[in-house]
């Protein structure tokens, strides 16, 4: 089951040609447009095992060439990870982009989407002096190039999530060494 | 600034700003024609940048980044570490690419042999004189020059010298309660003098000495005191400024770090709270360009350590010897529920400024089911005109951001540095490099920047509204005017005069404005959630409800409000819900502990409108609850029960009242300009002749302001430094 | 000398500068002119060395090939004797001090005479006189003074121009200015004027050595007799032009005679150079457009007026021409600062009129000919340079301020190259961290070769931390200090290894006699 691959997208009428023209023999030879098959000089191809079917048939006939069957809504697999339904109900996900360091300078780790769960109780071990906690949930991070597939993995875990819009940015102006010494400005430095 | 004599000349045409901007002394006739973009090379990359771009600031559009200790973006340039140091084909020598402006066709080879060598020679240099104890330094784990050095640096040291006179020891500076000096660390970058002098306005740092014995320091021995002092510990790229109360307390990596907001002031900055084993160990500045860009205030960044002290950990009775007794939820709730029941109605309730608007909605539609409308909070507005039925009045309706670009602020009985730290920072930023001018009416105030005193007398404002005023033509000539009119103003008995005279002056100066976007009106509020409070629909009333006699009185974290026991009648049941055992406990019957800002998950709504949650980043102390839930547990036991038992559920009430409190991370704007004003000019009060106040005058009033900072040593330490200071000569 | 040889590299040279102008096209043309002909003069120090054995020739080179582009054109190589002056042929006719210093006594001597008419014939004419002159600034770097006070001449965009006069003479071994100043003092306030009207300045500021007590003093009367004689102030000499000279006395850093720290100092800050760009003749002092000279490059500019830039640039060779003061030092017996011709040799400088080397020419060791901050050169070097910028180059030094440092083989060099190290370690602002931290590391290194107590590998080390402070720094002042350590390890090597072997000899036979 988890090697099935799940697609949900619209059939379009381009896709469908796509689609037929992987089904085609004869990649060279087929054409559906009138146009295109004037200037190849041929009549369009039509293949007699797909002409009869209707839209819903040949969508079916694709996927079964294809070899993928299409769900219109996310799965959900939370019912198969063995996540403790606790942790699945009563979580909340937030789906964020790490902020930059006010600490330094850098801006790696910045730049892409992160998931994490709300902090659940943490303790300090009373033997070692190390944090402990009973949240398995609580290390999980996980890095997303979009906040789109955050959702999608939230969905498909059945975790509830919410998005954190990453705040504002601001253009930057040209800096410039010379205003330190301007003669009329109060960027003159006063102090070094 | 030329950006400014550029856009007057323009007479309000709308021109980008981007494309306004000083280039090194260029006249500005030059500047009004829209400069080309030039395109340059970054390691074979091409990009197109405008003239005057730094060549750090062209690579770094390409993605690249060139390392750096001196140059913040910030912070003015100083071009000193040479850390930045890059080629440029067919220049002999590298340059520094912090201050070089990039020219036409310019191929910069930003990891070329040339420019590896001399970022190694001068890493290699900045490791001669800096010691070897980062195992025990605190920056250690979160320091520019460690990473620096392991990706730019040598692999091995060649400084032989160890063997004979050893590194360089520099004495360590005492510079207040807040920063920790290990000068033997000091790169002199001079970031921290920089910002001392730019953008917190104390010219107190500086460098003394040359050569080898330059030293970074205060010239005299005195304290670095200014409200955003702690800024400095972030921007020192290596270990020399760190933080005094977070020092030897954690390593960077063991900390978990949670975003939320601060509720300190009004301004709602965004904050990074660090934590381990359910302790809150420092707190961070986040950066937001529409807050508080990458900085905060100290009160913010270190009143922390007030949250584990006086906390309020389980439910309290008063008994019958007249003292609190702990007892458990269920007895708690029933003794409060029963009296409830009991008050028929009568009851008030006020909520202080660190609750959130979860816990306010709930404590309202509590109330309302118990059949009673008072519910109010502790601050005092102007009911007539308006009053606070339309945000307009209530809100700083231009946002903080844009402060940075008004030409001509009016102050109006308030003291932006000590109430808003961060939008005295914009005020400032606009004063130094925008050539805003700022007027102040109210006390003489040391705001680090001039300002024109037009007085204490607030008659002035009616000279002004009325044209009388010489000020007056100042402000119509200017063309992006800001009026902020400070709380305290506002709680004056002449306080609906004055806030329809500021209407009056600036809708006339509105009227004028080519850019609708600008709001000449702002009001700025002193506490974290006042906003949400009147969004839901509190009332600023408080005096009236204690004449109204009440049965119950529901202190919702209302600790400044000022009554004592004397206001209310006798037999009043006091019922105090909050987290800190302050003033608003010791006159209470029955203590319920709620949690502060950095255990919920909760919505405050800062000066601007804008909504923003906190996040849960420590559980809360003992047998502390989140405020909504006692409120909806007590409701149930009143046999109002409240129709909410989830976060998701209450923030769909929120909605309902208000949808704007829901929308995180967005200002709702406010409208009905006209329609406040039309309704303020019926009041006609006339305005008092006593001279306008602010409560917070100098740094000592800054520290203690609100039940966490008044609970915070560190924040005692900071008065207590401030007294020491002025008793010292400097 | 093959000449086609030598006519390449003045071509790759001149390719260099074109190759420059395309880099730096119009955007910023005035500036860009500033970086272009800055970056010519850091050039010479970078042509290869391949390139500088090429020119080294050019010491004994009759002729020059010439290349034509208009104003201010060097006239063709012709004379081979450089030196000595002749009498009437000196700027400086009060040196040392003989004659009335004052107003009366300049007058005797020239001075003041028709300014009012220079002054009337405009900025273009000064300009270009100084420019047929071939006049190179006399403060180290060698800049062409045309060409630098043209730069001022652009649009005024309503802020001031400023001449400042660089009169800080810190650079050890350096006396040439003091002497003008105490001793001619008009000459520089003259010159200030003329100079001033070049460039179309408002004021001029002389900022001087703060330990120039005597010099400040002498050169403040001399201004006050020129305002009094109405030679200053509104009206200049009866011109038109209003022209101030103001004096600023600094508190005695080396650094400040940098022209950014000294700008820096005048505005009262501390003296801590700025980077270039923004250039002073765009963002100098106060902000407004600044020149920076030095004080006997506008000295000789009166006289270079009135006798014609043709007959100054008639002595020395071409593109160094012109009389120079040059200071002589250290292992000769007669010290002194002397007025001579340009690419004069060495040799005949020192014997001529220093009276030789202390103990013969023969027991001459090194020299440092152009102040402290210039590499050494061994004797066999000295028995033929020609004292001028070109030839000073070509074997890989520099002219710098002319001072002739002397040393004779009674002179422990390293640790006389050692103590500049330590004076410049004293005089790094502390600003960019290269100077800051690779001078005092250099001098830890070096006051350990002075013992020998190091090991042989540190002498690369040491070549290299040189290279990593050379041209990574804010100002010259690292280069400065590098050179030195640079020419040292260049020449003398031998020795050093010497003492580091003796050293280590030395106590091993401590550690064998201990056990």
């Amino acid at each position: 089951m988890a090697s099935v691959i799940l697609r949900s997208r619209v059939l379009t009428p381009k896709y469908l040609k796509q689609c037929c023209a992987g089904i085609s023999t004869s990649v060279s030879r087929y054409s559906d447009d009138v146009e295109v098959a004037v200037k190849q000089r041929e009549a369009p191809l039509i293949r007699k095992e797909l002409a009869l079917l209707n839209s819903a048939e040949l969508e079916q006939k694709r996927q079964h060439e294809e070899g993928t069957i299409t769900v219109d809504r996310p799965s959900n697999v939370s019912v198969i990870t063995g996540v403790p339904e606790e942790h699945i109900k009563s979580r909340r996900v937030r789906i964020f982009m790490p902020a930059k360091n006010a600490m330094q300078s850098g801006t790696d780790n910045t730049g892409q989407w992160e998931m994490e769960f709300e902090t659940r109780e943490r303790w300090e071990n009373p033997l070692m002096g190390w944090s402990s906690t009973g949240d398995p949930l609580s290390n999980m991070q996980l890095q997303f190039s979009t906040k789109e597939d955050a959702i999608a993995f939230c969905e498909k875990n059945s975790w509830p999530w919410f998005v954190q819009e990453e705040p504002p940015k601001k253009e930057a102006k040209p800096k410039s060494y010379g205003v330190n010494f301007s003669w009329n400005k109060r960027t003159r430095v006063s102090t070094k | 600034m030329l950006r400014i004599t550029a856009q007057k000349s323009l007479a309000g045409a709308k021109v980008s700003p981007k494309h306004l901007f000083p280039i090194f002394s260029r006249s500005s006739t030059d500047v009004a024609k829209k400069p080309e973009k030039i395109e340059v090379f970054i390691d074979d990359k091409p990009v197109l940048v405008e003239p005057g771009t730094t060549v750090l600031q062209a690579a770094a559009l390409v993605g690249v980044e060139i390392p750096r200790f001196c140059y913040h973006e910030r912070l003015a340039v100083a071009g000193n570490c040479r850390m930045c140091l890059v080629e440029v084909e067919k220049s002999p020598k590298p340059v520094a690419a912090c201050a070089m402006p990039v020219m036409k066709g310019w191929r910069i080879k930003t990891d070329s042999e040339m420019t590896r060598k001399a970022r190694e020679g001068v890493m290699e240099f900045l490791l001669v004189n800096h010691p070897l104890d980062c195992p025990i330094c605190d920056q250690g784990g979160e320091c520019d020059l460690q990473d620096q050095s392991m990706a730019f640096g040598s692999d091995r040291s060649r400084f032989t010298d160890i063997d004979f006179s050893g590194k360089r020891a520099v004495e360590d500076k005492d510079i207040g309660p807040l920063i920790k000096t290990i000068m033997t660390r000091c790169i002199h970058c001079t970031r921290c003098i920089r910002f001392a002098s730019e953008v917190a306005g104390i010219d107190d740092l500086g460098t003394t000495g040359r050569g080898s014995d330059m030293q970074v320091g205060t010239y005299v021995e005195k304290f670095f005191l200014s409200e955003l002092s702690g800024n400095v510990i972030d921007l020192c790229p290596v270990g020399a400024l760190t933080s005094k109360p977070y020092s030897f307390t954690a390593r960077p990596w063991e900390t978990r770090k949670t975003d939320s907001i601060d509720v300190l002031d009004a301004v709602g900055s965004n904050i990074v709270v660090c934590t381990r084993t359910g302790d809150v160990l420092r707190i961070l500045p986040r950066i937001n360009e529409d807050i508080n860009e990458e900085w905060l205030s100290d009160k913010s960044r270190f009143a922390y350590d007030g949250l584990k002290r006086q906390r309020l950990v389980t439910p309290m009775l008063r008994d019958a010897c007249g003292e609190l007794k702990p007892v458990d939820w269920e007895a708690a709730l029933l003794g409060v529920g029963k009296v409830l029941k009991a008050a028929g109605g009568n009851i008030t309730a006020v909520a202080g400024g660190l609750a959130d608007a979860e816990a306010l909605v709930a404590l309202k539609d509590l109330v309302n089911k118990l059949g009673s409308e008072a519910v109010c909070i502790e601050n005092s507005f102007p009911l007539d005109g308006s009053g606070t039925d339309l945000r307009s009045s209530y809100l700083l309706n231009n946002k903080i951001a844009p402060a940075e670009e008004a030409d001509l602020v009016l102050l109006i009985g308030t003291n932006p540095r000590l109430e808003a730290p961060l939008l005295n920072s914009r005020i400032r930023k606009g004063y130094v490099h925008n050539e805003t001018e700022i007027a102040v009416i109210g006390p003489k105030i040391d705001l680090r920047y001039d300002y024109i005193h037009l007085g204490e007398d607030p008659s002035i404002i009616r000279q002004i509204e009325n044209g009388q005023h010489a000020f007056v033509k100042k402000l119509k000539s200017a063309k992006k005017p800001l009026v902020i009119l400070g709380s305290d103003t506002l709680s004056r008995s002449d306080g609906a005069a004055i806030l329809s005279s500021v209407q009056s002056l600036s809708r006339g100066l509105q009227d004028e404005m080519c850019d609708p976007e600008w709001k000449v009106l702002n009001i700025l509020h002193k506490v974290a959630n006042q906003v949400a409070a009147l969004d839901i629909g509190y009332t600023p009333d408080l005096s009236k409800i204690c004449e109204s006699s009440p049965k119950v009185l529901y202190l919702l974290g209302a600790d400044d409000c000022g009554i004592t026991r004397a206001d209310l009648p006798d037999g009043c049941f006091i019922v105090y819900q909050g987290h800190h055992g302050d003033q608003g406990a010791s006159i209470a019957d029955a203590v319920l502990p709620g949690i502060a800002y950095t255990e919920k998950q909760a919505t405050y709504v800062n000066t601007e409108g804008r909504a923003q949650q906190t996040l849960v980043a420590v559980t809360p102390p003992g047998l502390a609850r989140e405020d909504w839930k006692i409120i909806r547990a007590l409701s149930e036991i009143v046999g109002a029960k409240l129709p909410y038992d989830s976060l998701e559920e209450i923030r769909y009430r929120l909605e309902e009242v208000a949808p704007h409190l829901t929308r995180y991370g967005c200002a709702e704007a406010a409208n009905y300009f006209c329609e406040a004003l039309e309704l303020g000019k019926k009041t006609n009060a006339p305005i008092d002749t006593s001279p306008l106040d602010v409560k917070q005058k100098t740094l000592e009033d800054f520290y203690m302001t609100d039940v966490i900072s008044r609970a915070s040593p560190t924040m005692a330490k900071c008065v207590a430094a401030v007294q020491k200071q002025n008793l010292s000569k400097y | 000398m093959p000449k086609d040889k030598l006519a390449n590299v003045i071509t790759t040279y001149i390719t260099i500068l074109d190759s420059f102008s395309v880099n730096f096209p119009n955007t910023f043309d005035r500036e860009i002119e500033n970086v272009k002909m800055a970056s010519v003069l850091v050039r010479f120090s970078y042509l290869t060395k391949n390139q500088l054995g090429l020119l080294a020739p050019l010491a004994n080179s009759a002729q020059v090939c010439c290349y034509s582009t208009p104003p201010g054109t060097p006239p063709p190589q012709t004379k081979t004797k450089f030196g000595p002056l002749c009498d009437e042929d000196r700027i400086f006719t009060n040196l040392y001090g003989r004659h009335d210093w004052r107003l009366k006594g300049a007058l005797k001597r020239g001075d003041w005479y028709k300014t009012k008419e220079i002054l009337c014939k405009g900025a273009d004419w000064i300009i270009n006189e100084i420019k047929v002159s071939g006049l190179r600034g006399r403060g180290g770097a060698g800049f062409p003074s045309g060409m630098k006070w043209s730069f001022m001449n652009k649009p005024s965009d309503g802020r001031p121009k400023y001449l400042v006069v660089n009169a800080d003479e810190g650079e050890p071994g350096t006396c040439k200015d003091r002497e003008i100043m105490r001793h001619d003092p008009h000459k520089l306030v003259e010159g200030c004027l003329i100079a001033g009207k070049a460039m179309g300045a408002k004021a001029a500021y002389i900022y001087i050595r703060g330990e120039f007590y005597n010099e400040a003093s002498n050169m403040q009367i001399a201004i006050a007799e020129a305002y009094q004689a109405g030679l200053l102030g509104k009206n200049a000499c009866n011109s038109g032009y209003d022209f101030d000279v103001f004096m600023h006395r600094g508190a005695g850093a080396y650094i400040c005679g940098e022209e950014t720290a000294l700008i820096e100092s005048i505005e009262g800050k501390q003296g801590k150079p700025r980077l270039k760009p923004p250039f002073p003749a765009d963002v100098g002092v106060f902000g407004c457009p600044t020149t920076v000279t030095n004080v006997e490059t506008v000295a000789v500019a009166p006289s270079i007026c009135r006798r014609g830039g043709a007959w100054f640039a008639s002595f020395g060779r071409t593109r160094n021409s012109g009389t120079k003061l040059f200071n002589i030092s250290g292992h000769v017996n007669t010290p002194c600062t002397v007025e001579e011709e340009m690419s004069i040799p060495l040799k005949e400088l020192i014997e001529l009129h220093a009276g030789g080397v202390t103990g013969g020419w023969d027991n001459l060791l090194a020299v440092i000919p152009g102040g402290s901050s210039t590499p050494l050169i061994p004797k066999s070097v000295c028995d033929d340079v020609l004292m001028d910028f070109d030839g000073l180059v070509a074997a890989q030094t520099s002219l710098g301020t002319a001072a002739v440092i002397v040393m004779n083989k009674q002179t422990d060099v390293v640790k006389a190259i050692a103590r500049l190290i330590m004076f410049y370690k004293h005089e790094s602002c502390g600003q960019c961290t290269p100077c800051r931290e690779g001078i005092s590391w250099m001098n830890k290194i070096i006051y350990r070769f002075v013992d020998g107590n190091a090991r042989p590998d540190e002498i690369d080390m040491l070549w290299e931390l040189s290279k990593q402070i050379e041209g990574h720094t804010i100002c010259a002042l690292g280069d400065g200090a590098a050179w030195p350590v640079q020419g040292l390890i260049r020449h003398f090597r031998p020795e050093l290894e010497d003492r580091m072997k003796k050293f280590h000899e030395q106590q091993k036979g401590q550690h064998a006699a201990r056990n």
